[in-house]
């Protein structure tokens, strides 16, 4: 089905089964160095009461790159995404969406800001109450200024998009977790953000689904032109579709690494990042501090 | 301002409809309680047809209002509670506030709105079945003709009790809305989280109601009301 394109979102049909399946090859191409930065974090401390969680959490996200936030369990990830997007406030630092202290302004300013991100949650978060039409019709009613037969038009072109196109009455109980996945994507891209964070998409999912959605991921930073913040645990994704990251350590509390993902598994010397990156075992100990063992 | 007319509509269906047989039978047989310990008294003294008086003003002032408000907390601000909180452990309400949805007017008010409508309708409901319960006492064990029930409660019940009962009803609907929706959106982001949260919400609004109405008892003795 043909649908007009109401926002500058592309509404050509896209089969994800007909993708270039060498994935890792088509990543590097979406960032260009000089392109202006989306978001940027400066000198961000987060805490929770008296627990610190993370600090010194500086880095810029350019304008259609795929941005890796990595690190292992519990050093953090999810919370700095919950700060970009005003969820938490951070303790101490800058978050600046195209150079707009997104912290300092007035809740009307963040709420504008926040506008700007489209959010994909770990648990997907869709409105259980609400088909997946109306998951998706819901932002394009707040955040955009688009008439009824519009909004329709838009929520058939993001449906076909992530190839749910007849999901669009059903409920989320009745989906997959790879589809409510998608669907959740189709609602945080359907106001076109210029940023789009995503909270660990590929968790949970089979490896065939998983890729499917790394390719999802790039075609969307290619038709859109968002930038995307990615947290994720799974080093295909991370290898094969992001182009500049961050790693979290969850001892120091600190990021030890910045660069892609790639450059982080061939260059870093650091123990944590070097065993992280190739799944090995990190066995710390008095003697050899940081000594690492191969998995067998 | 966007507001959720839908939930809004399944939110006073469900507290509303969906209520009526519990309320009713709630406060049935609360009045043919009362027309019972009544009628053993009263009639020690042959005073028997006071029995419509005690039934009557007890059931219009007080226990309409109050039984109707405790089997919504039990009902309806659990469920609040409960929704909420598995909105929140869900990420449903951070996906709201990533949008700039207010969740005060998306998700409070709708419930809030309706358990306030409602509750008055739910009274008056409550107050039939009521007096319908000593009623029923008293024509069947003290051999009260219905007639001579009916001009006595007649007699004695006069407007500032509804009216009473009313504001009363409407007070309590907003209190076990809004501790139902704060106890649900305050919940921890785990199952056990839901489930504190709804017992929460259940014994906070029942203490605040008959605390409440013990307030609105002591205003309207010293109005005179």
């Amino acid at each position: 089905m043909e649908t007009p394109s109401p926002l500058p979102l592309p509404s050509a049909c896209h089969d994800l089964a007909n993708l270039d399946p060498a994935i890792a090859d088509h990543a590097p191409g979406g960032a260009t160095a000089l392109a202006p930065a989306v978001l940027e974090v400066r000198n961000l401390a987060l805490r929770f009461g008296s627990h610190l969680v993370q600090e010194q959490v500086s880095f810029q996200v350019a304008a259609r790159s795929i941005f890796a936030v990595i690190g292992m369990s519990g050093c953090g990830k999810s919370t700095l995404l919950r700060s970009l997007i005003g969820l938490l406030c951070p303790s101490a630092g800058q978050v600046l969406f195209a150079g707009v202290d997104y912290w300092a302004g007035t809740p009307a300013q963040r709420n504008q800001l926040r506008k700007g991100c489209g959010m994909l949650f770990q648990s997907a978060a869709l409105w259980s109450s609400m088909t997946i039409a109306e998951n998706i019709n819901l932002p394009l009613r707040q955040l955009t200024a688009l008439n009824p037969q519009q909004r329709q038009a838009r929520i058939a072109e993001v449906l076909h998009w992530v190839g749910m196109d007849s999901c669009a009455d059903v409920a989320p109980a009745d989906l997959s977790g790879g589809m409510k996945k998608r669907a959740a994507l189709a609602r945080a891209l359907a106001a076109a953000p210029p940023l789009l964070l995503l909270d660990e998409p590929s968790a949970g999912l089979d490896p065939i689904n998983a890729r499917r959605l790394d390719a999802l991921i790039l075609d969307i930073r290619d038709r859109t032109g968002a930038a995307v913040i990615l947290v994720s645990h799974e080093l295909p994704s991370l290898l094969a579709i992001a182009n500049d990251g961050i790693f979290f350590d969850a001892e120091s509390k600190r990021p030890i690494a910045h660069g892609s993902p790639r450059d982080m598994l061939a260059q870093s010397d650091n123990p944590t990042v070097h065993a992280f990156m190739r799944r090995e075992i990190l066995a710390a100990s008095a003697d050899h501090p940081a000594q690492v063992a191969a998995t067998p | 301002m966007l507001f959720p007319w839908p939930d809004f509509l399944r939110v006073t269906l469900q507290c509303s409809a969906q209520a009526l047989l519990i309320v009713i039978t709630v406060n049935g047989l609360v009045g043919a309680i009362l027309a019972f310990v009544g009628a053993v008294q009263l009639n020690k003294f042959g005073a028997g047809i006071y029995v419509a008086d005690l039934v009557g003003i007890a059931v219009v002032r007080e226990m309409a209002a109050v039984m109707t408000a405790i089997v919504m907390a039990g009902r309806t601000g659990a469920s609040f509670a409960a929704e909420l909180a598995t909105m929140q452990s869900n990420e449903e309400v951070d996906a709201l506030k990533v949008m700039g949805m207010q969740i005060g007017s998306w998700l409070v008010l709708p419930r809030l709105l309706a358990l306030t409508l409602v509750q008055p309708l739910l009274y008056v409901f409550g107050c039939a079945a009521g007096l319908a319960g000593g009623l029923a006492v008293a024509t069947g064990m003290m051999n009260l003709s219905r007639t001579a029930y009916l001009d006595r409660s007649a007699l004695v019940l006069i407007p500032s009790h509804f009216v009473l009962g009313s504001i009363k009803s409407v007070c309590f609907g907003l209190l076990i809305g809004l501790t139902g929706c704060w106890q649900g959106l305050q919940a921890a982001r785990t199952a056990a989280g839901v489930g504190e949260a709804t017992t929460r919400a259940v014994v906070t609004s029942i203490v605040w109601v008959i605390v409440l109405d013990a307030v609105f008892a002591l205003c309207a003795n010293a109005l005179g009301v």
